[in-house]
């Protein structure tokens, strides 16, 4: 992360890589419900996809090219939402965190994603723990570069 | 915010027509007879949102609106000046009207609320919503350090009101005020949770012995003093007393005490106000010693002297805040000036505000014509009931108020000019007059002020009461004393520059021995053991471990030791297809003895990060996939941060920390605590394990239940569903966690 300049090679299949990190870490997510996985794990693989660009192009290029500014804003959209989740049914008069649609009733199904509350709530914490991961690595990589100069 | 300068000028008139509106609302609604509302709000513990509109709660509510929409007219001329005499921009408008219409609604909630526990909820509001009007300047460190003596005293105080609703909750089931009233006998709980209740009162009154955080929070801005401590936060102590009176009634030791503190706030309050310098300073004094007289009258008890407090509460907020809002007149007048001895002879050059004024300080101190001197009438009739003692004090204490008010006026508005006079805006001296006009026509139509407080005093007592306030022009007893109060007020007036010593002897007494030392000791006491604790904590992170293993390894060992051990620990073989495990766990077991090795951070790391994965090695031979693939993500991700962490501390202190030697007592102290504790933790593990579970588990209950949250993976329905409210504490620490990464990055010293 102190920016020493990788070789090609590891800059060529480090951006090969990032876009199959990322297509798993939403599988594992979306599969969650189905399979080994959850939104956590979806998260912390999507973050490792980030950091591995950190390290073979530094900082500046890895910014340039990625919205990473961006990425920590969707740590606090994830806790909105999750938040919502957990609160909607309290306005209904159930128990806090109470997902719909309940047991035995119909789910409409996506292939193996199943759009039920939970999942959403799956994804809220896929949000966080890749805004979270995320800003702490573009935290530290600033910080590392001030250290240098 | 799009355009917040100009919402922010909105805000002032709003926030007007809002306690206009609510103060005609309050009108209305008293004159038709009140009301009450009741709603279920949290049915399990029995609190109810309840509110009823009676006497009380009109007056104070009424109270609070008047005072207020006086008080917001003036700041809609005074903030500005306020905000650009600092130079902050108009925008910061928006934050005064929004916590002061914050408070507004919360004083009326407090004084219509019903139910114990929704009064301590409204109380609260108030304390915080104060606490921010106290610091608006919040730039000057003398307003933040008494907004929160403000809030300490108030909102420690205000627990006691919690203990003692909870109190009579526990012996009478309920929280409701009328039922309370009802079922409570005199008995040791309801004297106990009385003189609580009392106590938060007290406090919130600025009474002896909490008197000192008034004073300070004159810090605030003049608008803010004439609001919250005229007709609001101050009075809300009174309210709190006067709402439960009934209760507090029913213990003659509550009484006492009431009488007691109100009348050391009217001699300390009043002795100090006449030597004090600080325009708002002299206020602040006046006004606990004001409400030191509605504490008597309380204190006093029976129907009358109820019904004279709340009468002496109306008078006393009107003329208080009229001289407050005065005060910020004259300083704004005078460039600035705050102080007594620098003002003088402003009665030409001001002459509304003057006579408005000394309206307002004449009503206060009971001249006839005004609202006060009814106000008066009653502590005197209220007193002499009790006794002579009663009286005599009376008297005195009304002598009192009569010389330091006229002191106040006559330094600031008669005698030589000393400053050059800049004209003030009409709305300000507007509003002065106003409140002025109020305690005016209060003197001279007096039946919807006495009627008012008439049912104020039957809610409290329950008993009715006519209160009659009528000028009689003879010789009858109270009208003898009020003369005697105004005779003994002018002697103090004139005799004061060879009293004056001694008032400051005692003054500086006070401020030495008082309960602001022992306020400002304890903070600091409390400040001192705060750091000493946090440097035992933080200053050697081993030895804290160690006091948490070895203790807790000795009491796991005494409860190991004191269970029958005949069959507990079971010893078995290894079935075939548990060689993979074991070979895992081998692995798992060498790679932690390898992280006690390496001494450079870098390696330790790396050791700490192999544990991890072959643990992780482990699970998957387990059969448990889920945790195996999460457990292998975390350590590869912390692995990684912590290199990047160690990035980006500087070398040589690694490397100097990492070449430290090993103290000897250390060398064998740590090995031989992480042995005894992993040893304790092993036979406990053993122990559990030997026992077979016959009952159904609670992991294939979660299997059983997985298919009917629509999931196929257990572990994922327990993470999303099961145990969801779990996963959201846990993911709110993790965004906590996020926040304060990148702070102590950004800002601390890392950078």
């Amino acid at each position: 992360m102190r920016g020493t300049p990788t070789s090609v090679l590891t800059q060529v299949v480090s951006r090969l890589l990032l876009a199959p990190i990322l297509v798993i870490a939403v599988a594992v997510l979306v599969k969650g419900y189905a399979d080994v996985g959850d939104g956590f794990s979806a998260g912390v693989i999507a973050a490792l996809g980030i950091l591995l660009q950190y390290m073979a192009f530094g900082r500046a290029e890895t910014e340039r090219l990625l919205p990473i500014r961006l990425v920590p804003l969707l740590a606090f959209v994830g806790m909105l939402v999750a938040l919502v989740i957990a609160a909607v049914p309290l306005l209904r008069g159930d128990a806090i965190l109470t997902h719909a649609p309940g047991p035995r009733q119909d789910v409409v199904a996506l292939g193996t994603l199943e759009l039920i509350t939970a999942v959403g709530f799956d994804v809220a914490i896929f949000l966080l723990v890749v805004g979270a991961a995320v800003g702490i690595i573009h935290a530290i990589a600033v910080v590392a570069e001030g250290e240098k100069r | 915010m799009i355009d917040a300068g100009r919402f922010a000028r909105a805000s002032a008139p709003l926030a007007f027509a809002l306690a206009a509106v609510g103060f005609v609302v309050v009108l209305v609604l008293w004159a038709r007879g009140g009301g009450t509302v009741d709603l279920d709000w949290i049915p399990t513990l029995d609190a109810r949102l309840s509110f009823r509109l009676d006497g009380i709660g009109a007056l104070y509510a009424l109270l609070a609106t008047g005072v207020g929409a006086a008080v917001f007219a003036y700041s809609w001329r005074y903030l500005p000046l306020h905000l650009s005499h600092q130079g902050r921009s108009r925008s910061e408008e928006l934050r005064f009207y929004a916590l002061m219409v914050l408070f507004m609604v919360s004083m009326v909630g407090l004084a219509t609320a019903e139910d114990l526990l929704l009064l301590f909820v409204f109380w609260d509001l108030t304390a915080i919503a104060s606490y921010f009007l106290i610091a608006y300047d919040r730039h000057e460190p003398v307003s933040r350090y008494g907004a929160l003596m403000a809030l300490i005293v108030t909102g420690v105080t205000a627990v006691l009101l919690l203990v003692g609703a909870l109190l009579l909750y526990s012996e009478y089931g309920t929280f409701a005020l009328d039922e309370l009233v009802e079922v409570a006998a005199p008995s040791a709980t309801v004297t106990l949770a009385g003189c609580l209740i009392a106590l938060a009162g007290l406090a919130k009154s600025a009474q002896v012995p909490f008197q000192f955080w008034l004073p300070r929070a004159m810090a605030a801005p003049t608008p803010v003093s004439a609001y919250l401590h005229s007709a609001a936060m101050v009075a809300a102590g009174v309210l709190l007393i006067g709402r439960t009176y009934p209760l507090l009634e029913r213990s003659q030791l509550v009484l006492d005490g009431l009488l007691v503190a109100g009348a050391a706030s009217i001699v300390v309050g009043g002795l100090l106000a006449l030597t004090r310098d600080d325009l708002k300073r002299v206020l602040a004094y006046s006004t606990f010693s004001q409400y030191g007289y509605v504490v008597v009258m309380y204190g006093l008890g029976g129907p009358l002297a109820a019904a004279a407090a709340a009468f002496y509460v109306i008078a006393h907020a009107i003329g208080k805040s009229a001289l407050f809002l005065t005060a910020g007149a004259v300083t704004e007048a005078s460039g600035g000036r705050t102080r007594l001895s620098q003002l003088g002879g402003l009665g030409r050059s001001m002459p509304g505000v003057a006579a408005a004024s000394a309206v307002a300080a004449a009503s206060i101190a009971a001249l006839p014509l005004t609202v006060g001197f009814f106000a008066d009438e009653l502590f005197f009739e209220a007193a002499l009931e009790r006794g002579t003692a009663a009286t005599v004090g009376a008297m005195l204490a009304a002598g009192l108020t009569f010389a330091y008010l006229s002191r106040f006026w006559l330094l600031i508005f008669a005698g030589p000019v000393r400053v050059p006079v800049h004209r003030i805006p009409r709305a300000m001296s507007g509003a002065v007059a106003a409140l002025a006009l109020a305690a005016l026509i209060g003197g001279v139509v007096t039946a919807p002020v006495a009627e008012l407080a008439g049912d104020a005093g039957e809610a409290s007592t329950g008993l009715p009461v006519e209160l009659a306030a009528a000028y009689h022009l003879d010789l009858r007893t109270v009208n003898l004393l009020a003369l005697g109060s105004w005779a003994i007020g002018l002697i103090g007036l004139v005799s004061l520059p060879l009293t004056a010593p001694a008032l400051r002897a005692f003054a500086h007494a006070g401020a030495r021995v008082g309960t602001e030392r022992i306020y400002g000791e304890t903070i600091a006491g409390l400040n001192r053991l705060s750091d000493r604790i946090h440097d035992f904590e933080v200053r050697d992170v081993r030895t804290r471990v160690a006091a948490v293993l070895v203790p807790g390894g000795i009491l796991v060992l005494l409860g190991v030791i004191a269970t029958p051990t005949e069959g507990a620990y079971v010893v078995r073989g290894i079935s075939d297809d548990e060689v993979a495990l074991v070979i895992g766990l081998a692995l798992v077991s060498v790679a932690a003895l390898g992280a006690t090795v390496p001494r450079r951070h870098l390696t330790l790391a790396l050791a700490l990060a192999s544990v991890g994965f072959s643990l992780s090695a482990v699970y998957a031979f387990f059969g448990a996939p889920d945790v195996a693939l999460v457990a292998v993500l975390v350590e590869t991700i912390f692995a990684l941060l912590f290199i990047g962490v160690f990035a980006l501390l500087p070398s040589r202190v690694l490397r100097r920390e990492a070449s430290l030697p090993t103290r000897l007592s250390r060398r064998w102290r740590d090995p031989l605590v992480g042995l005894f504790s992993g040893a304790v933790a092993f036979i406990v593990a053993w122990g559990a394990l030997s026992r077979p579970t016959a009952t159904e588990s609670v992991g294939s209950e979660h299997r059983r239940l997985t298919p009917d949250a629509h999931a196929s993976d257990t572990v994922t329905a327990i993470l999303a569903d099961f145990r969801g409210l779990d996963t959201l504490g846990e993911i709110t620490v993790v965004a906590i966690a996020f926040a304060g990464v990148v702070g102590l990055l950004r800002r601390g010293r890392l950078r």
